[in-house]
Parts: structure tokens; sequence; C-alpha cells
């Protein structure tokens, strides 16, 4: 019946993108009964930290023995005996005990100066550079979203092919035929009626779902909303149903991107077959006082990785999730005046996973052969995704990201 | 309805971009002015008797440097203000000249800077820009007090052409260095604005073109004069104010406006809102409302008294929290307001309205009274009456249907024919005002 009616629904030309994705809507309103389980030990999932407001790469992984990074930075710079080690010249940054301990385990690659030509040095625009991996054009699809659109007509991805913990859609995630949904809080995330009329809860519902799927009114918005609204109540109904099942002893830390980083764990372990999540870390825009701020960021990264991953382990899924690491740029090599540094270019990447080949790759960027202040970069970043989507989620990269780019062997 | 483009219809449009909506009464008094009028009364706020909200607020009591007060201060103002489209611009600027306390952390810093955003609203655009660049918050938020001679810092330089005047790729990295060497020695005292001389740089630059020994003001200046920053301001406004995706000869009218009336910016409003775009049938309902369009339309709509303590949560679990912007750049707006779990708290909103917090509506007493003061005398009616108030009965014939099965069944969904007793009614009336509230369209401005 609501199959019949959804069909009937006429869609404004705006409304393309939303139309395109009828069937998986379809399945949404079929109801969880036709969710496919996520096969454990076979899924490929892949996880996405976004650390915005650009994170300084040179006090994550320092160099604290190659020359000019202690006249670069002469309050910022970590003492050599403070680094956690990792080779005899570059080490991490004290506050990331627990990625250095997944380095030792040969589960954490790091990618040093990843980047691109031409950085641009605008928050906004070099974000959207690295989420649609086109530097030299504005793009509506991401990354991830092409990749979606790539594998829509795969049966496997289900109901959920992509979550994002954060209560906007970066660009990362935006598709032509598919919806990504936005769910920052479960707890909060059911529709709610009076509580003193309870009785009544069932047939306001009711009246809802009709409502919505017949709201036909030729709008520029309205398509969007009556997905979204439908969207919202049938993703509430099943998250919760998956999420009640989890139970951890891990220890998360507080804040926003360690409960979604759980959030994310719950997911996985109670099977949304979902391929990528996405989660942030915000706060790394430090022009002034740096030490302090990017020091409990890192080790909010760091602890929050760990326990993600012990959660897994626990789980015995850790095998299926890969992480990624990234920022919209590094920053300035020299620290300006106020104990901070300003916007620039190059940065590590961080790869996260017990199917990860562990070690360095690329030589650690040059603190001399400077370009007009800042680091150059080595590896394209389109480098980094190409080997994510070739040798991770097994897709054809060139196919997503136009052209073809050299493998990196960390997965 | 759109077919009834009368005066009264686009008035209350206007009150929809140029306010948050209104209550009836308002209503009734921007009709009786007519659209004109109405809409010079709106760019207008100094030629209005607001003392009424002054001496109310001054009973509340806010504490100026308790950021949840402050958030609640300015919503008591947008929700009670004689002159709306003074704080619509007020809120305008906040996005324009996106600061956040959470790296502030002062305040009575921000208070002041949205004070200075309600003082410049309409004023010349180059005193706002020269105001906003000597505002202790803005120093903060963008370094400049970081900013020496001997040590550079780009912050404040680079944001002012990219964010606030020029807009990306209109300017070069020259530029952001040369300013940056401008703006040396502008900083804050905690009494405000202080130009430490002997950190600013009295060298020649060359900015843009022009070569001199340039300061601050002489940047201000050159960047208010450019004719793209008219058409950047122009193209936010009509963003802003009247689609997500502005219409090019729209904006470049509203551009020449800049040029034409010497950087006004109550020119440039005039102008918007007196253009046949935002006159069009194109615009009616064509704008996602805001977080704190549909949480203060609400308020107005259903002319609650008393404001719940949780609105700057609420709104900011819609997705924006005021005084605490995502990032330099604003609120996107527009289609970014819309995911998932924003549009679950927008529904949750309208519960939390309808349910516990109805019972301060200065009009209701009981569902009962309501309908007899109304005239409402069945189910339909009931539906017409909130359609039309709530959503200016912009729904499809498949709602009033719905509504009216939902209004006059029970509990179970089973029709009834019978006479309700007041407590069903209750339940009835809250629960079609609340799914009114969960419509696509009530979501539109």
């Amino acid at each position: 019946m609501n199959i019949s009616r959804r069909n009937l629904i006429k869609v404004g030309l705006g409304a393309l993108t939303y139309y395109l994705s009828a069937p998986q809507f379809l399945l949404l309103a079929a109801g969880a009964s036709e969710i496919t389980p996520r096969t454990i030990g076979k899924s490929k999932i892949l996880v996405i930290i976004q650390l915005s407001g650009g994170n300084d790469g040179l006090n994550t992984v320092i160099p604290y023995g190659i020359g000019n990074y202690y006249q670069a930075r002469p309050s910022l710079a970590i003492k050599p005996d403070q680094v956690l080690p990792l080779t005899n010249e570059i080490g991490l940054n004290p506050n990331m005990q627990g990625l250095a301990n997944l380095y030792k385990e040969g589960k954490l690659a790091i990618l040093q100066a990843v980047g691109y030509e031409n950085a641009n040095r605008s928050h906004f625009r070099s974000i959207e550079i690295w989420q649609t991996a086109e530097p030299n054009k504005i793009c509506n699809t991401g990354w991830l979203g092409r990749y979606l659109d790539h594998v829509n007509g795969d049966k496997s991805m289900g109901l959920f092919p992509s979550v994002n913990v954060e209560s906007t859609l970066p660009a990362t995630l935006a598709a032509n035929n598919v919806m990504v949904p936005s769910v920052s809080n479960i707890n909060d995330f059911r529709f709610k009626t009076d509580p003193r009329y309870y009785n009544d809860h069932k047939a306001q519902l009711k009246a809802f779902n009709e409502i919505y799927k017949q709201f036909d009114l030729n709008r520029p918005n309205i398509d969007l909303l009556r997905e979204a609204g439908l969207n919202a109540n049938e993703a509430s109904d099943y998250l919760r149903r998956v999420v009640s099942t989890y139970k951890s002893n891990v220890k998360y830390p507080n804040g926003k991107f360690g409960s979604g980083l759980q959030f994310i764990a719950q997911m996985i372990v109670g099977g949304v077959n979902a391929k990528i999540f996405n989660v942030s870390l915000d706060g790394f825009d430090t022009h002034t006082n740096q030490l302090v701020t990017q020091n409990n960021l890192l080790k909010q990264l760091s602890a929050g990785i760990s326990a993600f991953h012990e959660d897994l382990q626990n789980h015995q899924i850790a095998d299926d999730v890969l992480i990624m690491t990234f920022s919209e740029f590094g920053r300035r090599v020299a620290e300006n005046g106020g104990r901070g540094t300003d916007h620039g270019t190059a940065e590590p990447l961080f790869i996260v996973g017990n199917k990860v080949k562990g070690g360095i790759y690329g030589d650690h960027p040059s603190l001399k052969n400077l370009d007009e202040g800042d680091l150059k970069y080595k590896i394209d970043f389109r480098s980094a995704y190409a080997s994510i989507l070739d040798r991770w989620l097994s897709v054809d990269a060139k196919q997503i990201l136009g052209r073809a780019y050299d493998i990196i062997p960390f997965v | 309805m759109v077919n009834t483009k009368d005066s009264s219809f686009w008035t209350n449009h206007l009150l929809r971009r140029a306010g948050f909506g209104t209550t009836p009464d308002e209503l009734k008094h921007y009709v009786q002015l007519g659209y004109n009028k109405a809409l010079n009364e709106l760019l207008n706020p100094k030629q209005i008797d607001n003392s009424q909200l002054e001496t109310n607020i001054q009973k509340q009591n806010f504490d100026y440097t308790n950021l949840d007060e402050l958030k609640r201060w300015w919503i008591y103002r947008m929700a009670f203000t004689k002159c709306p489209l003074e704080e619509k611009m007020t809120l305008f600027w906040h996005g324009h000249f996106a600061t956040s306390d959470r790296k502030v952390k002062n305040p009575y810093a921000m208070y002041g800077q949205n004070q200075l955003f309600r003082k410049y609203a309409f004023g010349r655009f180059d005193d706002l820009l020269m105001a906003i660049s000597k505002d202790p918050a803005m120093i903060i938020w963008l370094d400049n007090q970081q900013n020496r001679q001997s040590s550079p810092n780009e912050n404040y330089a680079r944001e002012i052409m990219e964010l606030f005047t020029l807009g990306i790729g209109n300017y070069t990295e020259k530029d952001v260095k040369e300013a940056a060497r401008a703006f040396t020695g502008w900083t804050t005292l905690p009494d405000g604005f202080f130009l430490r001389s002997n950190q600013h740089d009295y060298g020649y630059k060359t900015f843009l073109g022009v070569t001199g020994n340039l300061n601050g003001t002489d940047i201000i200046k050159i960047l208010a004069s450019q004719r793209v920053t008219g058409h950047f301001l122009a193209n936010k406004l009509v963003k802003f104010f009247v689609a997500d995706d502005p219409d090019s000869g729209m904006v470049n009218r509203i551009a020449q406006v800049y040029i034409d009336s010497n950087h006004s910016i109550k020119a440039m409003l005039h102008a918007l809102f007196s253009d046949p775009v935002f006159l069009s049938e194109k615009a009616y309902h064509a704008k996602i409302k805001s977080p704190a369009e549909l949480v203060i339309g609400s308020v107005k709509l259903l002319q609650v008294k008393t404001l719940d303590h949780n609105l700057p949560k609420i709104m900011a679990s819609m997705g924006q929290d005021l005084f605490a912007p995502p990032n330099v750049k604003g609120w996107d707006g527009g289609k970014a307001w819309i995911a998932t779990d924003t549009m679950m708290e927008r529904f949750n909103f309208a519960s939390l309205i309808t349910s516990n917090k109805f019972n301060r509506l200065e009009q209701y007493t009981s569902a009962s009274d309501l309908m007899y003061k109304q005239g409402l005398r069945n189910a339909r009616q009931v539906v017409n009456y909130f359609a039309e108030l709530l959503v200016d009965g912009d729904m499809p014939q498949s709602t009033y249907t719905t509504l009216t099965n939902y209004m006059s069944s029970n509990s179970t969904g089973t029709k009834t024919t019978k006479i309700m007793d007041n407590q069903t009614l209750d339940a009835k009336l809250r629960g079609v005002v609340h799914l009114i509230m969960t419509l696509p369209t009530y979501q539109l401005c």
C-alpha cells in the first residue's frame, strides 16, 4: 500500500536527487524485516574522523630529531624526552599513548606530508577540497558520497548505507542517489507526544505517517523535508532496537567525540549494515595558546580511537573496521606571536585497524625546504583515498576519483 | 492560500522573512498599515516606541555575564520586540561576523557585540565594519590581540576579506599579509579597543593596488569601497531573506543599490523587500525556517506568554546555538538545517510546546473554551482554523482529510460520532496542533 502511494508522489526537478533514492526509501517503509544483517568477518567498514579547524601536524607527529623543529617552535615545541618515539627522528605527541600502543601492535599507519598542489588556506574551501576530492572546481558530491552512489545497486548495503554521527551532513557523504541519515544523539531520537495522553501516541504517529507519505505539494524543499521526516521516524525505530542489544565495559573519553564513537560501536556491534560512518572532533584552529588546546584534543582523539578499537576487539568485530583521520590542512612551520600557529598546508594522516599494515609511509616533510613558510606535500590526499577505495572497499577508485592515483600499501 | 494574493498575503510573507512571524494581533496591525507602510515601519525601528520591551527586560534582571541568560535575553527580545527586523538583522550580522563565545569566553563581550549589531544594523556598512574591527569580542575571536609588528597574525586580515567583504578569490595571499600588517597593534583592553602604537607596523604597504602607510582604517575604507563587497553583501542578504539559491538578477540589483546609496544597508533592504522576485509566487514558502525562526515563530503564533528556559538548548539541538555559530563562516542555513536528527528535534519541540507548555498560552484555558470562542463546531473546522493560523492553509487535501479523521477518532483510531468528553477533546486538539507543526510546510517561511 505504501509503495503504490509513494510511486504516485510527483517530484519537482530540484527534488530529483531525493526521487532517485526511492528504492531505499521503500525498504525503509517496509520495516526492519527487510534488513539484511551484516555478515561478521566479511564486512569492510570505514570510519572517518574529521579533525576540524586545521590540526597542527608538526605537534602531532613530532620531528624531534629533525633540524629546525626547535628553532621554528620556540614556545610550542615538545621536548625530546616527552615525545613518544616512533623512530629516532619522529615521535607522537605525549598525549597520544593509545595511538602509540596501536603503532607498536602494527595497527597504525601514518601517512606523512599529505596534501595537494596550490594548497588553499581557507578553512571552508580546503575542507571542501578534502571532502569532495576536487581541488580545482566546486563539486556537489563527496568522495564517499560518490562511492555510495557507485555501490547503490549493491543489495548488501541494506537500509543504512552510511550514518553520520553529527547534526549536519559533511560534504564527504553528499551523494546524488543516496540520503545519509544524521543522528547525533540516540537517546532523544524518537517521536514524542503529549505524555499525559499516552493512549493517543499511536493515533498521532499513524496520522503523521499517513500525512507525510501523501504530502504532495509543488514547492522547492518539500521533498527534502518529507524524506527527512519519514527517515527520522524509521531510523529512530530501527536504531533504537539495534543499540538496545549493546553491552560494553570500555570507557570512552567524555564529550561529544567519545560518545559519537561509542554510538558508532553500538551500531556496528548491533549489526547496522552501514559501510561508512562519520564523526568529527572540533577545535583545532589554534592561532593562540595552542599547546593546552591541541594537547587536550589529541588526548581525546587518541583515547577515543583506542577505546573504540578495544570495544570492537571485545566484540570480535575489529577486523571489519578501518579508521581514517584527516583535517583541512596542517599549520605553518614557524609559530606566530601568540604561541599559536597559522593556517598551513601538508599534514599527517592516521589509518587504524587490525588489517592495517602499520608503519610510517613517506618521509617526514622537510622543515627547511619550504614553500613560503609552509611544508611541501609529498603524498596526494587522493592517493590515500584511492588506496582505501581500492584495497579496503574493493571498488575501482578511478571511477570515484576520476583518474588513477598511486596506491599506498597500508592496507 | 497562494491564489489569494492580496496585500495581507504579502504582508504576512514580509513578516515571516523580515521578522519571525507574528501574533494574530501583530499581523492585524501590519495588514492595516498596508505593505509599504509596514515595510517602512520595519526599516525605521528608531521611530517605534519599544520602551515596553526595555521595561520588561529590566524586570527580568538578566545577567549578561552568564551565557545561558544572555541567550535567553536575546530570545526574549526576538519574541517580544516591536521592531522585529532590527532583531532579524542583528541575527544576520551575528551570522555574517560569526563570533563564538566558545573561544571568546566572555559573555559580556558577546553582549556588547550583539548591541553593536543592533546599533549599526541599518546604517552605512563602512561604520559597521569599523566598529566590528574594533570590537573586543571580535579581536579576541580572530586573534588580533596577537597581531604585532614583530610577528603578524593573519587571522583577522584573512577573514575580513574572505568572509566579511570581498569573498574568496578576490584577493591574493600578499593582500592578506599586507592587511595583517595594517591591523598590527589593534588590540583590546578590559574597557574596549586600544591601539598599541609600539606594536603597529608604520611601514609602507600595498593592498589591493593601493600603496601607502596604510593602517586598519584605510584597509576598511578600501574594502568597503570595492564593488565586489556590495555584491558579496547583496548575495548574502538575498540568501538570508529571499531564497537559498539567489536570483542573480536580483543580487545585481541590490548590489547596485549598495553603490548608489553610498553603502546604505537600509537602502539595500528596502530594495530587497520591494523587489519583484521577493514578491513572487516563487518566493512564497520557499525558504526553510532557521531554528530561530521556527522557535520564535511558534511562540508568536501560539501566543506563548512565558518563555521556556530551555529554548536556547532546544534551538542549539536544531543546529542554531546563539553566540556559538559552528565556525567563522556562521550558519550555512537553507537545506543544511535539515538532517534526520534536527528534523526530529523540530517534531519534539512541537510536541513540547503543545503538551505541557501549552497551558501557558494566553488564549487557551480549555479545548471546549477555545472552540467556543473561535466558533469551531466540528473536527473539520478545528483543522481549518489551525491550518490557516499555522501554515497559511498551505497543505494538500490529503492532509486535511487525515487530520480531520484523526480529530474525530478515538485513540484506537476508530471513528466516533459521540460527543467527546473534554479530556479527549483536549488531547485531540493538542494533537492536531502538534501534527500541523510537524508538517513540511510548517518548516517553511
